[in-house]
This record gives C-alpha cells, structure tokens and sequence, in this order.
C-alpha cells in the first residue's frame, strides 16, 4: 500500500517537473499565434538582427530541454521511500574540462556569429548613395521628453537660418540608405524604432551617426529606451517612411512652405 | 521550523491572491479650484472676509462648473448670435473646412481598430479608446438602442431625404468626435496638471523644479500669438503651442494625441484662463460697499470673454512674399539691431547685447546689474535670448520671427517693434515692415556660427 503510494507521488512529481519543459517550449512555440511575439521587420539589417536572436534561442533551447529532461529522469529514477545515506564523489576532471570547453566553445561562436550584424549596423555606414556619414539627411536631437528632427537647408547646413525642425514626426524615403546624426540636449536617451530592430543611445556632448534603410512605408513607433527621468515613459515619436519620391516631394514642399506668410 | 514553514507559505499564497485581486489602475485625483491666494491676499477688504470669499467661490462655480463638470454660463445674447462659449472650439474648428478635416483624418487614425470593428459588425470586440470617456460613453448609449432592424435599420433620415443606418451613425460619432470640456478637463488633470496646477495657476508639484516656470494661464497674458497689441491668443495660437511644444523650455509637444483631444485642451486652456482673468478682476476691483453684485460679476465675464473672442482682429498680416535677403538688407538689420535708442536704431542691442548673446544694458533688473535679470510678467528672471543659438520657441519662419519683432512677447520685456520712432540719414520716421523684414534677415543670420564669428570679432564659441 505504501509502496504504490510513494509510485504515485514519484510519478506526479516527475509530472509536474516535466511541465515545465513542456509549458516552456510551448509558450514559444504559439508565442506568434497569440502576438507575443516579434513586430515585422520594415529594415534592410532587422533580418539579421533577429537571426541572432534565432541562434541564441535554439542554443538555449537545446541546453534548456537536454538539462531539464535529464534532471525530470533523475527525480524519477533516483527518488527512494527510504531514506539512504548520499554517497560522496570526488570530482571528475574530464567532466569538469568537457562541461567548461563546451560553453567556452559557444562563447566564442557567439562572439563570432555576431560580428557580421554588428558591423553591418554601426560600423559599414554607406560610402555612395544620397546620405553619408558627412552629409546625412537630418539630425535627431533627444531632449527630455522630446524627439526632435532638424533637416539641413537646401546647402546641406544644419545651423543655417533655413534649417526645418519638426518635433515627434520624424519623415524618411523608404528604400533608401538613410543616415543621420543623433545628438542630445540633456541626458542620456537610446533611439528605438522596433520595426527597425534599431537602438542607439544619444549620449550628450556626441554626435553619433545611424543608418538604416526603411524598407515598407508606413508609420512606425519611436521609444526612448533609456530611463532618461520622469518623462521617459512619454517620450514618443513617430517615424514616417514614404516611398522616395512623395519623400523628397514632402521635403521640398516643407522647404517652400518655410517661406510662407499665412 | 514546521510551523513557521506554514505560516510563510500561507502569507506567499495570500499575497499571490491578492495580487490577482486587485488590478492596477491609476487613479487621478478629485481636483477642486481654489481661488487665486496672493491675488486675495493683496486686497485687505476681501482677504479678511471669508464670507466674501465663499461668496466668490460661489459665483465662479457658477460661471465655469467644476473640474468635474467645467461649463460656462452662456448670456441669452450670445446664445442668440450664435454663439455658445461651451462649443467655442468645436464651432471654430468646424468652420475651418482644413482644420476640420484634420482632425477627422486623426480620428480615423487613432480609432482605426474601432471603425474596423463596426464595419464588420463585431461589436464586442471594440477597445475603449483612451482619454476619450465621453466617446465611449456615447457609443455604448448608441449601441445599447440599436434596434431589432439590427445596425443597417434606418438611424434618422437628413433633411434632404438622405438614409442614415445606425452603423453609419456610429462610424460619424467616432470619426467626427470632438471632446467635450469635461472630458478635456480629466486629460487635463492627466497630462498637465502636474505642470500648470488645477485651476491653470502654473503652480504644479512639478513646477519649482522648472525654468522658466509653467504658464500662469491667470492672467490671460500668452507668450506665443501671431498677434499684435498684446491681445489674447487665438485658437490656433494655442493649437500650436500644444502640436510643436515650446523648445527648450519643458513644455512638451503633445503631437501624439490626435487633433481632436489637442483642440479639446485648448478649449480647456481658454475656459481657465477665463476664469482666472474674471477671478483677478473680481479680485482686485472688490469692495465691500458693493459686495460681489450680479452686475458687476456680469460685467467683468463679458469683459473678458469679449477680449478672447476679438482676438483674431489682432492678427498680423502680410500681404505678399517674403522679400529677398540680399545683403543690403542684412547690413541695414544689422545696423537697426546694433544702434542703440538714443542713437535712432531699434535698440535690440539694448537687451540682446552686441554679439546677440542676450547680455544687454537693458537684460538686468535695475541696480542688479550682471547678477538679476529683468523680470516678466510673473515676476520671474528672465533672459533676452541668445540669438546666436538659433532657438526660437514660436517658429523659425521668417514670417513667425517677423510677427515675433513686430508685436514683441507679451509678458516679457522684448517690446512692440512695429511703428516705434527712429531715425536715419538725420531724418525721423517710423520703423515699418520693410525694416522688420532687414531685422528678421540679421537675426536669422546670428545663429550660423560663421556669422557669429565674424560679427563680433573673433570669439570662438560655438553657435549650438
Ligand atoms: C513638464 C511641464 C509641463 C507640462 C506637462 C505641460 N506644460 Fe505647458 N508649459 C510648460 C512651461 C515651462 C511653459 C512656459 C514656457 C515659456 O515660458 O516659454 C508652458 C507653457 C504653456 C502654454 C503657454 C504658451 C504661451 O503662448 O504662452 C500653454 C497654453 C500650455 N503650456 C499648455 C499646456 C497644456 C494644455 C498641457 C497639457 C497637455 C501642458 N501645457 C503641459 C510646462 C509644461
Ligand atoms: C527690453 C529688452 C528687449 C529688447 C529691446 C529686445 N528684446 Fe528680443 N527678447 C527679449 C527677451 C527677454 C526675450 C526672451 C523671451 C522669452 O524667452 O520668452 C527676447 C526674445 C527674442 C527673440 C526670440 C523669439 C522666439 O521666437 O523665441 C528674438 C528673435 C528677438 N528677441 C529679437 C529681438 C529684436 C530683433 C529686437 C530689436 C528690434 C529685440 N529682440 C529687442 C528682450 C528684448
Ligand atoms: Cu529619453
């Protein structure tokens, strides 16, 4: 009678614990279906961010149901009604040296598998094309609880009497390798177009520049993802992405309409 | 051991019901108007007499409700003219075929999940859109009266013989959907109280910690119109303050709520300033031989309310285009600006200093000179700006730094410009809009570094 009760209980536990793998993996698995997960990707780079992401996952994934699975067999295989003396154990080199190498090795196949995402996104900003890192098409300027864009005049000057400034929209070509420079008024922000799989902080006192190439058009949000004070939570903007022509038809009428007298 | 053991787990176990229990939900304090402190304090006769005071507090409900229920009290006169204070931004705005379509363009926006759900029938699976409580209110009194015809029954017929079924009747309720001044009062109470304080006074919890202050709406004086002779800003002046914010100050632009809830603040904005304009005037003019009389009460609303709706009278124009900058005029700028008053210029120098940087003769409190600057309206510091930085709060236009020059910034020192007496060539005359236009040109060129240096001779700082 005991026996078959202790059974039970050994199986509902081994139960339980096996949940948790299950329920896991599960949640992952309908994550989409219940839109958990991932917003679309609108960037030429958003595709090999996520990858990255991908890799990590299934990496962790595989360790994550390995370890479970084997800790679920050993509740079950090693449970005793009887209380036993533990038995001690010496360590085992070659374990030790297996089980530090493997990670190791990992590591480094993360450090690896990344460099070309990371390059591609801060470091290989377009040499050719309308915007470059000298000439940018717009600066961004964070500033407690503001995002604000400045667009240079016809010259290309960003201090000059004809400069456009817009506060929270923020209009881009699509299609098109679009840099820009982002700077901050006051304290430390982080630009954040999810869309875009982009985040770069503005850190005051640089001028630090930013690519991406939008490609859906459409309106997309802007966070600021660096606790920057009481604000931060209402520091929104809104990233416009028009096909290229209705862009540069919208720049130019912005240009003239700075002339207007109404 | 055992028993503590339980104890705990039992408190875990509580603490995790609970959590469910309630769910969070911020609360926006019940706000209540209170009169105008230092303004009662200055006059003895009423500051001493709290029957007086209670009395005020009384007649001021009565003209503009509650936080709860703002409303104005609306003479059979206007009612007759067609004009009712209580829809003054909705009638303005509708009478505004672009502004009009504006806004129901961000409405179809912001309520897309909405619109979609009623086209297609589903009912339940509407969101309670945020901030607008009496939209929803009024879509589930609609809803509720849908009758057995379902939604496609006839709803009402036009007067040209046009069917409207309920759906489409819905569909118009949110795209067309204009707050009322309740509604505006708690998005109020949510987005800028903590700033410019209950009743508009400037004085919110956040407010000491900001430079320069929150608008005391109070006194009716607005920095920032396309207007001249100090006159009160128009609809449009404050829909633009909200759209783009005030740079550099911590007024923020409120560009990511739609039209309709901005339109909905100004209407707000304007009824408090109201209030505090009357209540001031109240205030000051009280006398306890006459005592808080219907009449004089009248006549002090009217006033007020008069001046507010005149405001677009004061509109500056300008027919024609913006002329050429051609260096001529920049250099004839440039002298108006540096050429002190005594000497026929424009005197900006006086303030804005030589190089524009904003440290004047005139930029300090007299006998503080170089440690307190002058004083606004509500009695605190403040800078001429420096040009050189290129900021400029209401708009970079020309025609924005024109309007700007010409009627200067209520509630600050920077002074009228247009019409004041100079002189050239030895001969006197006005300043007139062609020398606004030389002005304008010279200022705009002080915030490119480039010309700053060669302006004042060699220092390097940088223009920011
Ligand atoms: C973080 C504080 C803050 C918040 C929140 C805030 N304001 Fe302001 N507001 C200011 C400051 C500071 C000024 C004064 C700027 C100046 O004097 O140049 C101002 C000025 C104004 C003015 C006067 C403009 C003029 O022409 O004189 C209006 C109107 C106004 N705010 C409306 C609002 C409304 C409506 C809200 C809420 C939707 C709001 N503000 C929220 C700080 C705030
Ligand atoms: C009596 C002092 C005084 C004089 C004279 C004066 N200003 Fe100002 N000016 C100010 C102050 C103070 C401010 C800042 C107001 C504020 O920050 O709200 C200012 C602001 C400005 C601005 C910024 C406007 C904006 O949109 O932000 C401009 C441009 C300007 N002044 C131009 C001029 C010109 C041109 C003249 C001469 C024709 C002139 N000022 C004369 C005191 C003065
Ligand atoms: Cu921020």
């Amino acid at each position: 009678m005991a026996g078959l009760k202790h059974f039970l209980l050994r199986v509902l536990t081994t139960l339980l614990l096996l949940a948790v793998p299950v329920l896991g993996v599960w949640t992952f698995v309908k994550a989409e279906e219940w839109g958990l997960w991932f917003p679309p990707i609108v960037s030429s780079y958003g595709a090999g961010i996520d990858n990255l992401f991908y890799v990590i996952l299934w990496m962790v994934t595989v360790t994550f149901v390995g370890t479970e699975l084997l800790l679920v067999w050993f509740v079950f295989r090693y449970s005793k009604r009887d209380p036993t003396r533990a038995v001690y154990t010496h360590g085992n080199h070659t374990l030790e040296l297996v089980w530090t190498a493997i990670p190791a090795l990992l590591m480094i196949f993360v450090a690896f598998s990344q460099m070309e995402a990371w390059s591609d996104v801060k470091l290989n900003f377009p040499e050719e094309g309308p915007y470059t890192v000298e000439k940018p098409l717009m600066e961004v300027y964070a500033s407690q609880f503001d995002w604000r864009v400045r667009y240079p005049d016809a010259q290309g000057n960003f201090q000059g009497a004809d400069v456009i400034e817009v506060p929270y929209d923020i209009t881009v070509p699509a299609d098109t390798k679009v840099v820009f420079r982002l700077k901050s008024r006051d304290v430390l922000h982080s630009f954040f177009v999810p869309v875009f799989r982009l985040k770069q902080d503005a850190v005051p006192g640089m001028e630090i520049p930013v690519w991406f190439e939008a490609t859906q058009p459409g309106d997309y949000d802007l966070i600021c993802a660096e606790l920057c004070g009481w604000g931060h939570y209402k520091m929104a903007g809104r990233i416009h992405v028009l096909p290229k022509d209705e862009f540069d038809t919208w720049l130019a009428a912005k240009r003239a309409a700075l002339y207007a007298t109404e | 051991m055992i028993e503590r053991c339980h104890r705990s787990a039992a408190l875990l176990a509580a603490a995790a019901l609970s959590s469910l229990a309630c769910r969070f939900e911020p609360k926006v304090p019940e706000l209540r108007y209170s009169l105008n402190r230092p303004a009662v304090d200055k006059n003895p006769d009423l500051a001493g007499d709290l029957g007086a005071q209670a009395q005020l507090e009384g007649a001021l409900e009565l003209m503009f409700g509650t936080p709860a229920g703002p409303r104005y009290l609306a003479a059979a006169e206007w009612l007759e003219g067609g004009f009712d204070p209580n829809y003054w931004g909705e009638d303005h705005v509708k009478a505004d075929e672009a502004g009009w379509s504006a806004l129901v363009a961000s409405n179809r926006a912001a309520y897309r999940q909405q619109l979609a759900a009623i086209r297609a029938g589903e009912f339940d699976a509407l969101d309670r859109p945020r901030f607008a409580d009496d939209l929803w209110a009024r879509w589930q009194a609609l809803r509720a009266d849908i009758p057995a015809g379902g939604p496609d029954a006839e709803y009402l017929t036009t007067a040209d013989g046009q069917k409207v079924t309920w759906r489409e009747e819905a569909l118009f309720r949110f795209e067309n959907y204009y707050p009322t001044l309740a509604n505006s009062a708690s998005f109020y109470s949510n987005q800028c109280y903590h700033c410019h304080g209950a009743e508009g006074g400037g004085n919110g919890s956040t407010s000491s910690f900001l430079e320069p202050r929150p608008r005391d709406y109070r006194k009716g004086v607005f920095k920032f119109t396309a207007l001249k002779g100090k006159a009160r800003p128009r609809h449009e002046d404050l829909f633009r303050v909200l759209t783009e914010g005030i740079y550099t100050t911590a007024m923020p632009s409120f560009r990511r709520f739609t039209d309709a809830q901005l339109h909905g603040l100004v209407d707000y904005v304007r009824l408090l300033a109201i209030r505090g304009e009357t209540e001031g005037l109240l205030v000051s003019f009280y006398a306890p031989e006459e005592g808080l009389n219907f009449d004089n009460v009248r006549e002090n609303y009217d006033l007020v309310v008069e001046r507010w709706r005149e405001a677009s009278e004061f509109f500056i124009t300008y027919a024609g285009e913006v002329p050429e900058p051609t260096s001529e005029r920049i250099a004839h700028g440039r002298a108006l600006f540096t050429t002190a008053g005594e000497k026929g210029g424009a005197n900006c120098v006086s303030c804005h200093g030589p190089d524009g940087r904003g440290g004047g003769v005139s930029a300090w409190e007299p006998g503080k000179e170089g440690k307190e600057y002058a004083k606004d309206e509500w009695g605190n510091q403040i800078q001429p700006r420096d040009l050189t930085r290129g900021v400029f709060r209401f708009g970079r236009r020309p025609i924005d730094l024109f309007r700007r020059i010409y009627a200067g910034i209520n509630g600050t020192p920077m002074p009228e410009h247009f019409g004041m007496t100079i002189s050239e060539n030895g001969a006197q005359r006005t300043l007139n809009e062609s020398d606004l236009w030389d002005l304008v040109f010279f200022v705009r060129t002080l915030s490119t570094h480039s010309a700053v240096a060669s302006h004042d001779g060699g220092h390097e700082r940088e223009a920011k």
